[in-house]
């Protein structure tokens, strides 16, 4: 999976565009986690076989949140989030989906690693890698879209059963937790994720230096 | 480079985040024309060498623009700055703004590619390139490998007369006329990434604001 403190710095630019009047230091963090909360299936996958980027890196998840949010916030007379934490909660819970789905999946979709997109629905991970590119021999080169043995038409690494996804928590195949092996917490991987998380930490100070 | 779409694309992201009141249709062209501009050295390659991630990507631009900046719109009394004068709040607002995406989304992102950019063209001629990882192990601890401290090696390339960075004007440092054209938009999974950020943060502001007004 893409560095955590990668699904942190896209969730912190989202919820800086989104969060509008709502923006302060808690409302900040609460999107950052957000972003950050997919990653912690890698935990999961301790008890349950292949569960790093399958377990909450699935759409299933943020689709029934939708739905609960939908009808609390528009559907029903009185809504129980406004009631209780006003405009603020509802924005907040708002963005806090979005960046769960576009920086928490989203950053780790379009990796090699792939994540299992409606497990346990449909147990296979999928990667949005490839190219696109406009030649005036080849005309358009698409190649993110491509017709696999999936149900989706991506790249597809594997199932839970036989593609495993390395993170410091559990780096090896298997579940249980193992001791004496070597754990690599990756920070980051290349210089494009350090100017976004770069980017992301200038953005934030200086915004949250002004609200304050 | 990372095609001038994804440019175009992680410079929407920042500037949501940044414009506050000052985010109109108006700045965001504003912003997206200064995001492609330093494309514009492509067109100096066939008469300057090595002109591509030289002449208009580097820091020596952002770090003048910056000083006058702050001392226009810091320094000066209000009523003497130039930009407040002529463009009032918004127009601060958006000049800061541009010149930290033209930096961060520009320059910066190119800097991570290829052979990256001529960081102090034209004080000092020398192409820089960032590129490394950073990761904490459990046998061996903090690793970074993005500056070699032990060999002084910060990313160090060759100068304008011996770097070509490839792009669509000249694909090759002797181009030839039967050259193919090849214009990239996305060339991996984040690249596409970036531009999708951008869109979806510009059409989720559109439905926030008509929802508020």
């Amino acid at each position: 999976m893409a560095p955590t403190l990668v699904n942190v710095a896209i969730g912190v630019l989202l919820g800086l565009a989104l969060l509008g009047v709502a923006l302060d230091r808690k409302s900040l963090a609460i999107v950052a986690v957000a972003a950050a909360l997919p990653d912690l299936d890698a935990a999961a996958s301790l008890v349950i076989y292949g569960g790093t980027n399958a377990v909450f890196h699935t759409l299933l998840l943020p689709a029934v949140a939708f739905v609960g949010l939908y009808w609390d916030t528009r559907y029903r007379e009185r809504s129980w989030l406004a009631s209780r934490y006003g405009w603020y909660g509802v924005r907040v819970a708002w963005v806090s989906l979005a960046a769960y789905v576009v920086a928490g999946i989203g950053v780790d979709l379009v990796h090699a690693d792939g994540v299992a997109l409606l497990y346990p629905l449909h147990d296979r991970f999928y990667a949005v890698v490839g190219r696109f590119r406009l030649s005036d021999q080849e005309g358009i080169i698409f190649t993110f879209v491509e017709r696999g043995e999936g149900l989706l038409w991506l790249t597809s690494p594997g199932t839970t059963a036989d593609h495993h996804v390395e993170s410091w928590i559990n780096p090896t195949p298997g579940t249980g937790l193992e001791f004496g092996i070597e754990r690599t917490l990756v920070v980051v991987e290349t210089g494009w994720q350090l100017i976004v998380v770069a980017a992301a930490a200038v953005a934030a100070a200086v915004r949250l230096r002004e609200e304050s | 480079m990372p095609s001038t779409v994804v440019h175009a694309g992680f410079a929407l992201l920042l500037a949501a985040g940044l414009l506050k009141g000052a985010y109109d249709r108006r700045a965001l062209a504003l912003i997206l024309v200064i995001v492609v501009l330093p494309e514009a050295d492509t067109l100096a390659g066939p008469w300057i060498d090595g002109a591509h991630r030289a002449l208009l990507h580097n820091l020596t631009i952002p770090i003048v623009v910056g000083v006058w900046l702050y001392w226009d719109t810091h320094h000066r009394e209000p009523d003497q700055s130039w930009l407040r004068r002529r463009w009032g709040e918004w127009g601060v607002r958006v000049a800061w703004v541009a010149l930290f995406v033209h930096l961060f989304a520009h320059v910066l992102l190119d800097y991570a590619h290829l052979e990256g950019i001529n960081v102090f063209y034209p004080v000092y001629d020398r192409f820089f390139r960032l590129e490394g990882e950073i990761a904490i192990s459990t046998s061996e601890g903090l690793i970074q490998t993005f500056v070699d401290l032990e060999r002084a090696d910060i990313g160090a390339g060759g100068t304008t007369a011996d770097t070509h960075v490839a792009n669509p004007v000249e694909l090759s440092p002797d181009p030839e006329p039967d050259d193919p054209l090849l214009l990239p938009i996305a060339d991996s999974g984040w690249q596409l990434y970036l531009v999708c950020a951008g869109l979806f943060v510009a059409i989720a502001r559109r439905f926030q604001d008509r929802r508020d007004a």
